[in-house]
């Protein structure tokens, strides 16, 4: 390996790449062709100080931008799903992937603010999205998101998840609250110092009822204001006829302001103003703190969902015209083209082509389609303009049935009762009745303490720490893992990881990279050496869309650039390097049809010089984890939907339990059933659309970086990067997690149950039921904290 | 002592002030991206530079 980093991505540059950049002056490495024209367009454009300031090295472009596929959100059907009109302007809310620090929002908005036609670039780097305000009579979309590609970001727009827009409104007029409520309290506080400090020195009569009626205005807007929500919530449950945790929460604070009112007006008795000030403040805190994690949550499965827009090429007798797809008939005709995907479920007119169906079945290997075969939507055509013939559109199409059984597998899945819930049902209606019954005894006694003792243990016993204790340690475990390099889509994952005993890898894109690699190169020949031979190759497979081109990636060579370079379909490519005219492909294609038909040749005039087999490379450390998967007592197993054999090659050399291959989505699903009829706690670990409907029934679904858009949305996981390893490690975050989740319900539980007999004993006054209350979830928040520290 | 009959009315405007200003700030979106505006002073405006 070469010691040279890529000055933009910092992945090894390989030996002889020769691609560089000049950035300030220096010559840069760079390790791909893609790295080399984002930093020459970032520097072109006189952004350099972007490489100054990052904090996070840029993405690796090994994927080149695909222009083509950015025209069609040029087509007004297809931005009708998610451009907004603003008069003359247009405006869209854009995912873009490779936002790693402030930087890059700095870098992007920059380089778009200076073309003619934006009207407004605005990047958020928490949410990875950008808002785009543009002229469309001046600049069309994909012209955007070209120029966003052309620096390095892959831009499209989403469809924002039902639930995030509902938090979104949320979350802003929580904040108001917490804040209003936070400012009051403080003044509200700083009168109750004078007020209690009164208590000892005489405080005079005017003054003090001066204090009170100040303590009143401020204390008016966080009850009718900030604490809304929990009498929302509260008026909810009780319609439904049952009982939460705003319910006595409600009434504490209600009963406690009229009463401080009252005792206000009337210039007699007690106030306490700051104590329902101080309780409805630590309360909102908690509860901005639960919510912004179930927002960061719903914020990460929207991003996900990425608009494709589906369009095609309509053929009426001559004529041909670009049509979204979702407008196609059965019986209609289209055309694909080379590289293209298939826009609908149809049926083969031309005589044969070669398709990728890796969306289907996780197969990178092309498949051969004759005239009258059925063909899918979402499969790419690699061969040759095709002609096919609508068969099915909309729901009926085989994608669809895939999402549906996967939708069925959801709503199957046993959904995890929360424990707070549970609790609620139990406590707060023991909480309301002991209440009352400490204010009917207290009567009794002394009627005059009554009152002022009920709401002291209506506040101290309050379950707010108990509501806590989960969603505090979850959000800190979340946090961890995604520093782990697990992106948590559902907080139900940490609770049901540790309790996981089988795992289940799909094998291609899973267990491996999902990805042609070079695995030997043999030299034929004297006349090229291995390098050479490398170099003419990469260059060539440079003007393929072709799977197998991706494995020549690495080899490309700053040097060495094939002219006339000509794809001839289904078979290989020619072209002339350095004057010499070459060929790459298939045994019959390079005029030696003797030759072992899985390999690749490159020739020159006189014959073959050299042989490259490709593989589909196991990840690096897919042999590592699992064997430390299998150490800790976890059972790994191969479930795949690959008809061929070698899979069981491949599962021995992993060490793997069990193997199973040539599995449709709907026999993956029957054996996961299986699985988890015999008790077995079962993850999946998947990355294509076939795998989707098996994740979604899985206890636990993890999706690869590299997977399908739709395998991400469902999964409760996703794996950021390449590797497997931040499993082990996330199962570690889980079972910490859940022990934290473990004693702050111990300590919650604790405190309730020591602090009722001394509030009904009428020991707590109010002022104290109140920082108890707020102690208490302080120290479960303190020591879900702890989650975030811990080193594995 | 009676100067608080002045002083605190004065007090309730400085937070009435506060508030708007925070209702403010979360209504024009100032929350939404904590990450981000912590840097910006790093970065030369070239539209500055010129002048």
């Amino acid at each position: 390996m070469s010691a040279h980093l890529c000055f933009h991505c910092t992945e090894p540059v390989p030996e002889q790449a020769g691609f560089s950049s000049h950035i300030d002056g220096i010559k840069q490495p760079m390790c791909c062709p893609g790295c080399a024209a984002v930093a020459d367009a970032i520097v072109a454009a006189g952004l350099s100080d972007y490489y100054r300031y990052r904090t996070e090295t840029g993405k690796q472009q090994d994927v080149p931008p695909q222009l083509a596929s950015l025209i069609a959100y040029d087509l007004d059907e297809v931005q009708q799903e998610f451009v907004a009109a603003r008069g003359d302007l247009k405006e869209v809310l854009l995912s873009v992937e490779g936002i790693s620090c402030a930087a890059c929002a700095w870098l992007i908005e920059k380089h778009l603010a200076g073309l003619p036609g934006i009207a407004k670039i605005n990047v958020n780097t928490t949410t990875q999205r950008a808002v785009l305000v543009w002229d469309s009579s001046q600049r069309k979309l994909s012209e955007i998101l070209s120029a966003m590609a052309a620096i390095g970001y892959q831009a499209s727009p989403f469809q924002v998840d039902a639930q995030e827009l509902k938090n979104a409104k949320e979350s802003q007029s929580f904040l108001l609250r917490v804040g209003l409520a936070g400012l009051a309290t403080m003044q509200v506080m700083m009168l109750a110092i004078a007020l209690y400090t009164g208590y000892w020195h005489d405080l005079e009569t005017e003054f003090r009822d001066y204090f009170r009626w100040v303590s009143l205005l401020f204390a008016t807007p966080v009850v009718l204001y900030s604490a809304q929500p929990f009498y929302f919530s509260a008026l909810r449950a009780l319609f439904s006829l049952r009982v939460n945790m705003d319910v006595p929460v409600s009434i504490a604070i209600l009963l406690a302001y009229v009463a401080s009112c009252v005792a206000t007006v009337k210039g007699t008795g007690e106030v306490f103003f700051e104590s329902i000030s101080m309780f409805t403040f630590f309360l909102l805190v908690g509860r901005l703190f639960e919510q912004r994690a179930r927002r960061k949550a719903s914020e990460n499965a929207s991003n996900l969902q990425k608009l494709v827009p589906a369009t095609a090429q309509l053929v009426e007798g001559n004529d041909s015209r670009q049509v979204a797809a979702r407008t196609l008939k059965p019986g209609q005709i289209c055309r694909v083209l080379p590289g293209e995907r298939i826009p609908v479920d149809g049926r083969l007119l031309s005589a044969q082509t070669q398709l990728n169906e890796s969306m289907l079945t996780g197969e990178q290997e092309s498949v051969t389609k004759l005239k009258g075969d059925e063909l899918f939507a979402g499969t790419v055509n690699l061969d040759q303009p095709i002609e096919l013939e609508v068969l099915r559109t909309g729901a009926d199409q085989r994608i669809n049935t895939l999402v549906r059984l996967q939708e069925q597998a959801v709503a199957a899945k046993p959904a995890i009762a929360q424990f707070a819930d549970r609790v609620a049902r139990y406590f707060v209606p023991a909480i309301l009745v002991i209440a009352a019954l400490t204010y009917g005894i207290w009567l009794q006694l002394a009627p005059d303490d009554a009152f002022w003792i009920m709401l002291s243990v209506l506040v101290a016993t309050c379950p707010c720490a108990l509501a806590l204790a989960t969603p505090a340690a979850l959000t800190c475990g979340t946090n961890r893992m995604m520093q782990q390099g697990l992106l948590v889509k559902s907080a139900r994952a940490l609770e049901a990881l540790p309790t996981i005993d089988t795992l289940l890898f799909d094998k291609t894109g899973t267990l491996t990279e999902g990805r042609f690699s070079l695995a030997h190169t043999a030299i034929l020949s004297d006349r090229l050496s291995e390098n050479d031979a490398l170099g003419i190759a990469a260059a060539l497979e440079a003007h393929s869309s072709h799977p197998f081109a991706q494995a020549f990636l690495p080899y490309r060579r700053a040097g060495l650039r094939a002219i006339e370079a000509r794809y001839h379909t289904g078979e290989g490519i020619t072209g002339v390097v350095k004057g010499q005219p070459y060929r790459i492909g298939k045994a019959r294609f390079v005029g030696d049809a003797s030759l072992p038909a899985e390999s690749i040749y490159l020739a020159d005039q006189q014959g073959v010089v050299a042989a490259f087999s490709l593989t589909d490379r196991l990840r690096s450390d897919a042999g590592a984890t699992i064997k430390k998967l299998r150490s800790q007592g976890l059972r790994c197993e191969m479930l795949s939907g690959d008809p061929n054999p070698r899979a069981k090659a491949m599962a021995q050399s992993l060490n793997l339990d069990d193997v199973h291959f040539d599995h449709s989505p709907e026999q993956k699903l029957a054996y996961l059933a299986a699985l988890q009829a015999d008790g077995k706690s079962v993850a999946m670990f998947g990355d294509g659309i076939n795998d989707g409907p098996v994740l979604a029934g899985a206890n636990v679904s993890v999706a690869m970086a590299g997977g399908t858009d739709l395998a991400k949305c469902h999964a409760d996981l996703v794996l950021l990067g390449e590797k497997l390893q931040p499993v082990v490690d996330g199962i570690f975050t889980a079972r910490a997690t859940n022990r934290v989740i473990r004693q702050n319900l111990a300590i919650s539980l604790c405190y309730n149950l020591l602090i009722l007999p001394l509030a009904v004993t009428g020991h707590v006054p109010p002022y104290l039921a109140a920082a108890g209350m707020s102690l208490s979830s302080l120290v479960v928040v303190a020591n879900s904290i702890r989650l975030l520290r811990r080193l594995s | 002592m009676s100067i608080l009959y002045i002083l605190i009315p004065i007090a309730m405007l400085f937070v009435c002030a506060a508030v708007a200003v925070f209702f403010w700030s979360v209504r024009s979106k100032q929350y939404e991206d904590l990450d981000r505006e912590g840097y910006s002073i790093l970065f030369d405006d070239p539209d500055n530079k010129k002048k």
